[in-house]
């Protein structure tokens, strides 16, 4: 088998998608029931960051991929390892140590900015991407992802305000926007877009 | 908007990837236009036009 033909035939991207997304469910599950502490549920957490790597190089392997869509993919994975140490960081310092209001601003900042490299490599690539049909269907995406994020957010907080739900942090819209992006892609996949 | 893409393709012996190649768009791309799931801009249909060396009026056609 040749070299082409053995990159060819390595696991899809929805493999590591899912394996990445089981591995983060696990962890998270063990953190809840107190299986594991904070420090151990961050060092699996940063260490599951690896699975992102394969699920980039398989998806690259694929012929959707375009230039930008590799550029796209690099910054996400710097961007998604930046936001793992940068929320384990400061975390870490936060409980650990007395800080003054300014020093809590800024250790806040260091899972925030990472975040908005993401959105920075989403911005990139709706400008850097040539392909008029491939930028349709994210752009399409993206919409789906926000509609998702209004509505839950809508009556989330409508639920929450009348005590039924318990209060959820603001900026869980980000990985909302992210579950209805990604649901959105593979309804087109599925419609076969 | 219907097309006739599928056809000119054919008579020309040229894949969806052939194609793709010609217009430097993915082969999604062709096959989302050549379905009928999309319509290209004007810029891409001229691309498309010239290179089946025809006009667009003679590819894509009124629903």
């Amino acid at each position: 088998m040749s070299a082409q033909e053995t990159a060819r035939s390595g696991r899809s991207p929805g493999f590591w998608a899912g394996l990445y997304l089981a591995v983060v469910a696990m962890i998270g599950a063990l953190k809840i029931t107190d299986a594991i502490n904070g420090p151990t549920g961050f060092i699996l957490m940063a260490a599951s960051c690896g699975l992102l790597i394969p699920m980039v190089r398989a998806q690259n392997r694929g012929d959707c991929s375009s230039a930008a869509t590799l550029a796209y993919n690099k910054r996400v994975i710097a961007s998604s390892f930046g936001y793992v140490l940068g929320l384990g960081l400061a975390i870490t310092v936060w409980r650990n140590y007395e800080l003054s209001a300014p020093a809590v601003f800024a250790i806040s900042l260091l899972p925030v900015l990472p975040t908005f490299g993401i959105i920075w490599a989403m911005a990139r690539y709706l400008s850097d991407e040539t392909d008029e049909y491939l930028r349709h269907r994210t752009i399409m995406a993206s919409i789906h992802g926000l509609g998702l994020v209004l509505s839950v957010g809508i009556l989330w907080g409508f639920l929450e305000m009348f005590e039924l739900v318990p209060h959820v942090w603001a900026w869980w819209v980000l990985p909302a926007w992210a579950i209805g992006t990604g649901l959105s892609n593979l309804w087109q996949k599925v419609r076969g877009e | 908007m219907k097309n006739r893409l599928k056809v000119l393709r054919a008579e020309r012996n040229w894949s969806q990837q052939d194609l793709a190649e010609r217009l430097e768009v993915s082969r999604q791309s062709v096959n989302a236009i050549e379905t009928g799931r999309y319509d290209p801009s004007l810029p891409l249909a001229f691309r498309i036009a010239d290179v089946f060396e025809t006009q667009i009026e003679e590819i894509f056609l009124r629903d």
